[in-house]
């Protein structure tokens, strides 16, 4: 059987990758996006040979199965940008089964009024995108008949990565995969809440954390390390599209506006540390979102390099070109370290070995990579969230 | 270039004066703003290009009544005349935190601004007056939370109400226990972040506040270490605590080298 992928965003090399790792020809479309991925080159190298690239997208007639993965990419506002998906879709050729896998709005597969096209919903994670697109929880398929069995080949297709399949209508699976977000956001939203109380009342949140994981409503696996609020431009974009959602049809979203308002907030919690110990050059650790991947969009690196303009900033991070060679390097002379991504390699260094580079003696350390008993003991001015 | 303070001789045009090169003062004893007759006499006085500094109205200890209030729309009424037909460079309006809800905490410059006093009230109207009015000079609006310092003509609740008693009675009375929390900003530090708004020639809101909010309680105490035999008497509450606190992320945003006096220093200061 042979499945094409149009688009070859992060969602889709990782995921043509995955469907080739299951014994499927695939066929993929488009221009690979550059992305780093644990697993992932290891996962290519092995099933090269079930991978072909195509220049042309009539090629895809000949698929059993066609996947549409392109990244709907969003503006400053974070509003979606449907332009380059439905030009994508246009230019396919007429195809057995077409699955929307980009990130759409509410609306948007019903709107193509094309027969045989389902969405599904994807739930990428960066960083571990592998071992989701490899194991995954479950399928949630939009469909124009949930009651109707879906196509066989794409049925073979998804049951090979053998979890639950839950067929639903469109609007209810653009829906879902937003309502995924929006509980994530909420428990981002509420820890960096509570981590907030704790700094003022001399609480530990990481001491309140584990207690909150054994309660089964809140689970093992929930968002319950503090940090500097939402970033990566996924969860944005969900939370402005259930805004206007709720501004076009009269429903209250103003809890929305609270997160997006508390994620600013939380996004300056270094910035407002910094201010309390000016001293150049300053030291940055991590530009990327987040660990294990090398977007930096919607950053809070990015944001508060921004406001640190005029100052002396000497960056490092593991995955994004153009910073210092290596973690200790950018700490030459520091007058102060800033630790904005929590990559683990950053957890290897010692205190001394900071005291051995930095002229100051001032470490911000919002995700608690460093040891900071170690870092207190020596004296340093350390600084986490959630805790003193 | 000139800036023209109107409010000249009150406690923050005075203190502002001293940092400005070149000032014009004006007081009620020169031009009464409440009078129509303001309005010729500001257009006399003032040149094209020079800057304006709106620090002049009748604070809540010169009344809290309407009569107070359309007193001070007087004021703004006639300066947003003058403002409508002179061509200033850059103008600042001294505004004040009472313009935002009572439980705005913690409040920042996008706070809704829901006035309970006719003072906030006031305020929230003559901001919008001079935007108005202002077209499209630049217009930088600065709320200020409480503020306290050396040359204080209110005799206001806070940090110099209690160094005046504390000095010539040795006692400082609080409403209840003094629980309630609030930011004390130094006047000094208030004219530094004006000079440095109009040095930049800022548009939009600013607050001006510490970030760091401390109850009366511990003002009065730290007035009274500083003069030393100072008793610190509370009394029966009548009203619920209320705290204000602010975030001051976006003045630490535009001025990422402003420091503030520490609150001790400036109480000391006051002696």
């Amino acid at each position: 059987m042979k499945i094409g992928f149009a688009g070859m965003s992060h969602l889709g090399i990782v995921t043509s990758a995955a469907t080739a790792a299951k014994g499927f020809d695939v066929v993929i479309y488009g221009t690979p996006a550059m992305i780093s991925e644990p697993g992932l080159p290891e996962l290519l190298a092995v099933n090269q040979s079930r991978i072909k690239p195509i220049t042309n997208p009539g090629a895809l007639k000949d698929c059993d199965l066609v996947v549409v993965s392109l990244d709907v990419s969003t503006d400053i506002g974070n509003h979606s940008d449907l332009t380059g998906l439905r030009q994508l879709i246009a230019q396919l050729p007429p195809v057995a089964t077409l699955v929307i896998l980009s990130q759409v709005p509410p609306g948007f597969t019903r709107s193509l009024k094309l027969p045989n096209v389902y969405y599904q919903v994807e739930t990428l994670i960066f960083g571990r995108a592998v071992e989701r697109a490899l194991h995954p929880e479950r399928y949630m398929i939009g469909c124009a008949n949930p009651s109707a069995p879906l196509p066989d080949s794409y049925a073979k297709w998804l049951q090979a990565f053998d979890c639950p399949i839950l067929p639903m209508r469109y609007e209810s699976a653009e829906l879902a995969k937003i309502s995924i977000n929006m509980f994530l956001v909420s428990s981002v939203a509420t820890t960096n809440t509570l981590a907030e109380v704790c700094e003022a009342i001399g609480a530990d949140w990481n001491e309140i954390a584990p207690a909150l994981r054994l309660d089964k409503r809140i689970g093992q696996h929930a968002y319950l390390s503090p940090g500097l609020g939402i970033a990566g431009g996924n969860l944005e974009r969900d939370l402005i599209t259930v805004r206007t959602l709720a501004e076009q049809h009269g429903t209250d979203a103003s809890i929305v506006t609270a997160w997006l308002a508390n994620s600013r907030y939380r996004r300056d919690w270094v910035l407002r540390k910094l201010h309390e110990h000016i001293g150049e050059p300053i030291a940055v650790w991590g530009l990327a979102y987040k660990q294990d991947t090398a977007s930096t969009k919607n950053s809070p690196a990015l944001a508060l390099l921004e406001l640190l303009k005029g100052f002396r900033v000497q960056t490092y991070d593991p995955a994004v070109k153009g910073t210092a060679t290596s973690a200790l390097e950018a700490c030459a002379d520091a007058a102060v370290l800033v630790v904005m991504t929590p990559w683990k390699e950053f957890s290897s260094y010692s205190a001394a070995q900071l005291a051995g580079k930095m002229k100051g003696r001032v470490v911000i350390d919002p995700f608690a990579m460093l040891d900071g008993q170690q870092l207190t003991a020596d004296g340093f001015m350390y600084h986490r969230v959630g805790g003193e | 270039m000139r800036t023209v303070i109107l409010g000249g001789r009150g406690f923050l045009g005075s203190t502002l004066a001293k940092r400005l090169p070149d000032v014009l003062l004006l007081g009620s004893a020169e031009v009464d703003l409440i009078q129509p007759t303001a309005v010729e006499k500001l257009r006399s006085l003032i040149r094209e290009g020079d800057a304006l500094v709106f620090a002049s109205a009748l604070t809540p200890d010169k009344g809290k009544d309407a009569r107070t209030a359309m007193k001070n729309l007087a004021m703004g009424e006639h300066v947003s005349a003058v403002v409508e037909s002179v061509k200033f460079s850059h103008i600042v309006y001294i505004s004040s935190d009472a313009v935002y809800a009572d439980d705005a905490n913690p409040v920042r410059e996008t706070s809704c601004a829901s006035p309970t006093t006719l003072y906030g009230l006031m305020h929230l109207m003559r901001e919008r007056m001079i935007l108005v009015s202002a077209g499209k000079t630049p217009v930088m609006i600065v709320r200020l939370c409480a503020m306290y310092g050396t040359g204080d003509t209110h005799n206001s609740y806070g940090p110099n109400r209690f160094m005046r008693t504390a000095v010539k009675d040795r006692v400082i009375q609080l409403f209840g226990q003094g629980e309630e929390q609030r930011d004390h900003l130094h006047v000094n530090d208030c004219a530094r972040l004006i000079e440095l708004c109009l040095k930049e020639r800022f548009i939009g809101v600013l607050n001006a506040a510490t970030g760091k909010a401390v109850s009366f309680m511990e003002v009065a105490q730290m007035v009274a270490a500083i003069v030393g035999g100072v008793e610190v008497k509370g009394q029966p509450r009548s009203g619920p605590v209320t705290h204000r606190h602010f975030d001051i992320t976006e003045m630490i945003k535009a001025f990422p080298l402003f420091q503030f006096t520490p609150l001790e220093d400036g109480l000391r200061a006051l002696r």
